[in-house]
């Protein structure tokens, strides 16, 4: 997966699906979105990791449903008209796996540049670094990519 | 489905093949007088030798052939079957099974080796031999082998050539057993316009001069006896009429001598599995064998390959339909159409025993399994100069197949425990006056919803004093702790355990009990070790009947609802008032018993209040008894298991999840877990109170 973000870099350009997380907006490389669908019921996990608070049922697959709004320190909303679920694929000890990641609003599928991308600034924010694969700029706005394996992990 | 590569197919043949070679000199070992054991041995190979031929493995072929020839002074019954010889024809046997699957990593050296070998075995007898074998020999053989030789009348099915079979190939066989006198019978022949050029038409009569054995002209014919029709009698100059019962296929009866004007032989095409077998077999245990490969030959035509992928798939829809059913049986319920109620009602039905049958095609006799062990017994019995008797019972016990996959590797484990560690050396054991010979039982066997694998050795037993003072060294306990012969026994299943004080090439290591034990637990299964110190060890594995459908127990808690696996569920009470209000002692009274209860509740932290009436679900694990108290008991659920994700690998009181009849994913209670959950927390709590 970082070999084709190596090859993005060289091209220029990396397809993303945008949402909304709190405030801010979060770039998801487009090629590990599976599906994005409407708010279902959860199960809650006792006993999981906070960020993983519960699974879900997505066509008869039950899959954990992750919240980044934990990772980044955000409050939880309550789910709103917007409020849709991202299923995502990813490779964690080189198995792949399907997770939900709620998210408050889905934007737009769009492409980001290279030349938009910012290096990770060391100061002036309060998440975890390795949250984060860059910052990119979008249309006047800054927009996070997140490293999702070192998120989920 | 696409033809298959024909390579394949003999590979798949071959290693079933394998199996049976293995089996039956594995069987020799102990029973060195059985004719049976030597045939069915003698006819793999013979199988092996003619398909990789033909399939143009010349290597497999040539080699094997000269396996055969060697072998085949056992069969004549020149030479013994000793246990050295049955060892180098094993070995002879893991290279022909090479040169068939991974030709590369051989070498001919190897094989040469191993020929050698077996040609000193087979010559080193040579001098005695012929004293013995007259000796040995049924009087059968005697009878035979007096005779000047046979008459043959060879009728071959029309078809036979389209099969590839050539009768000139077999005669020039039959020719190789001595000189013989062979004539066609043309008379069977049509006018040229009527023939059809793929058609045999010819028949041959053959005097064959040489004092072989019937056995050795039925080898000849071996691959086409069901095409034909061979009339066999002694040659007329013979002294005297062979005196023994010779078999006649024919109904399977044997012919009164009296009734035989001549001594004729007719092999129909009756299945050669179905001869009837005179001799009384000495050993229960000694049966299977033989028994499974008649079944298999008599059951050829009614079973289907079936790759193992698609039963798995089959299982999926399955899963999904019981899942769709749970939902229709759901809406039927809550509405008040009566002629949809009935059709959810017919829906569960067939769903439930279609479910059923799925389940019983992936089911497989855990037999096949068990024949693989028997090689490593033999083996290590070998290198550690213990002898050992292997014993298997309940080979007919199922198992879905991707349990049986799973299973092996721990028993593999289990058993070298018990060969390496279990059974003492030579001196120790006659000194504690027990047989020279070590025994090892492994055996199946079904107990309600489970299946019940044991590995029991008549070794030593386990030193639970040493094993304690390990556990102290490496500092699993304190000193002096206050434990149970069982509970210091399940150190043996930490990481890194071992008491072995050398490490050898099997065992030692400390990996592997722990291993075995997390297999196990993968499987929802459990592992019991018991021991008498003198006298052995038992392994007893508790194993679900199946990985993909389980009945459930469907409970609510809170908000939440969650399934427990029926086959832990003894009963169901309502927890009483008293019970209720007593918060410092979590104890029921069942009829005089003490059970302790557990608040799910507060184990999977439930939000809300709780209801008025609390159930309470008693379940059972290992030897302990536990309430678990729920909100509410909803009913019977046919739980399709799905595992969770890696994200939840930590959670541990959860053995997996299904998807209700609403469509939302409920999790399944790992009993097991749920309950040394609750134990830690309890002991957490004494610790943090004594501080």
């Amino acid at each position: 997966m970082n070999d084709s973000l190596a090859g993005e870099h060289q091209t220029g350009a990396m397809q993303v699906v945008m949402i909304g997380l709190g405030e801010e907006k979060f770039a998801l490389d487009a090629g590990l979105v599976r599906e994005i669908i409407d708010p279902v019921p959860v199960t809650k996990v006792a006993g999981a990791r906070a960020f993983v608070p519960s699974v879900i049922n997505v066509r008869g697959n039950v899959i954990p449903l992750a919240d980044l709004r934990l990772r980044f320190g955000m409050p939880q909303l309550e789910n709103s008209a917007d409020t849709r679920i991202v299923v995502i694929e990813l490779e964690l000890d080189g198995e792949p796996v399907l997770v939900g990641v709620t998210a408050d609003k889905v934007y737009e599928v769009t492409e980001i540049s290279q030349t938009d991308v910012q290096q990770t600034p060391r100061v002036g924010m309060h998440w975890k670094p390795e949250f984060i694969r860059f910052i990119a700029k979008w249309r006047e706005e800054f927009v996070i990519v997140p490293n999702m394996e070192r998120i989920l992990n | 489905m696409s033809a298959m590569d024909p390579t394949e197919v003999f590979r798949q043949e071959a290693s079933e093949l394998f199996e049976v070679l293995e089996g039956a000199l594995l069987d020799l070992g102990q029973r060195p007088d059985d004719r049976e054991l030597v045939d069915s041995a003698f006819r793999a190979l013979h199988t092996i030798k003619g398909s990789g031929a033909m399939f143009g493995f010349d290597k497999v072929a040539s080699f094997t052939h000269e396996f055969e020839t060697a072998f085949d002074r056992v069969r004549k019954g020149e030479i013994k079957p000793t246990q050295e010889l049955i060892s180098v024809a094993l070995a002879a046997k893991d290279y022909i099974r090479t040169l068939i699957e991974d030709p590369q990593s051989t070498d001919d050296i190897i094989g040469e080796a191993i020929l050698d070998d077996l040609r000193r075995f087979v010559s080193a007898d040579q001098p005695a031999a012929p004293v013995a074998a007259i000796a040995e020999a049924p009087p059968l053989a005697r009878a035979e082998s007096k005779q000047a030789g046979w008459h043959l009348y060879l009728e071959f099915e029309s078809h036979i050539l389209r099969n590839g079979s050539n009768p000139l190939d077999l005669l020039e066989d039959l020719c190789k057993l001595g000189p013989c006198f062979v004539v066609p019978v043309t008379d069977g022949i049509p006018f040229l316009d009527e023939m059809e050029p793929e058609d045999c038409y010819l028949k041959w009569d053959v005097k064959l001069h040489a004092a072989c054995d019937k056995d050795a002209i039925d080898d000849v014919f071996m691959f086409v006896q069901d095409e034909m029709k061979l009339t066999l009698s002694p040659l007329a100059q013979i002294e005297a009429p062979a005196p023994a019962p010779l078999f006649l296929l024919l109904d399977e009866e044997q012919v009164p001598m009296a009734e035989m004007a001549a001594p004729v032989i007719e092999i129909a095409a009756a299945p050669i599995a179905e001869q009837p077998v005179a001799k009384a077999e000495p050993k229960p245990e000694a049966k299977p064998e033989p028994k499974a490969e008649a079944k298999r030959e008599e059951r050829g035509i009614a079973t289907v390959r079936v790759q193992a992928e698609r039963l798995d798939e089959l299982m999926d829809r399955v899963g999904e339909l019981v899942i769709a059913q749970a939902r229709l049986s759901q809406l039927a319920a809550s509405g008040s159409d009566l002629s949809i109620k009935m059709i959810a009602e017919e829906i569960e039905r067939l769903a439930s025993s279609l479910r059923d049958t799925t389940m019983g095609a992936r089911m497989v006799p855990i037999g096949s399994l068990f024949g693989r062990f028997r090689r490593l017994v033999h083996d290590l019995s070998r290198d550690l100069s213990k002898p050992v008797e292997f014993v298997t019972t309940g080979e007919d016990t199922e198992l879905d197949k991707t349990m049986i996959e799973c299973l092996a590797d721990p028993l593999v484990h289990l058993i070298r425990n018990a060969i390496d560690h279990g059974i003492e050396d030579n001196a120790t054991r006659a000194a504690n006056g027990k047989t020279e010979q070590g025994r090892i039982e492994l055996a199946a066997v079904h107990s309600g919803a489970q299946v019940l694998v044991t590995v029991k050795d008549n070794g030593g037993g386990l030193n639970t004093a040493r094993i304690r003072a390990k556990a102290e060294e490496q500092g699993l306990i304190a000193a002096g702790a206050v434990l149970t012969d069982h509970e210091i026994h399940q150190f043996l299943f930490h990481p890194g355990f071992s008491t072995a004080q050398t490490i050898s090439a099997l065992s030692g290591r400390g990996v592997g009990m722990d291993v075995v034990k997390r297999t196990i637990e993968n499987m929802r299964g459990s592992i019991d070790l018991s021991t008498r110190p003198g006298q052995g060890t038992t392994v007893t594995l508790r194993l679900p009947l199946t990985l993909a459908i389980i009945e459930g127990l469907l409970i609510r808690v809170g908000e939440g609802r969650y399934i427990i696996p029926l086959s832990a569920v003894e009963e169901c009470v309502e927890l009483t008032a008293e019970d209720e209000r007593s918060r410092g002692r979590n104890f029921l009274n069942v009829r005089g018993n003490l059970v302790p209860f557990l608040r799910l509740r507060e184990l999977l932290t439930a939000s809300g209040s709780p209801d008025k009436h609390q159930k309470t679900i008693i379940i059972s694990t290992g030897e302990t008894r536990v309430g678990l108290v729920a909100d509410q008991i909803i009913g019977n659920h046919q739980t399709v298991i799905k595992s969770l994700s890696k994200l939840h690998s930590d959670v541990t009181i959860f053995s997996g999840a299904t998807i209700l009849g609403d469509g939302t994913a409920a999790l399944i209670l790992d009993v097991a877990q749920l309950v040394t959950l609750a134990q830690s927390k309890v002991e957490k709590q004494h610790i943090s109170e004594a501080a």
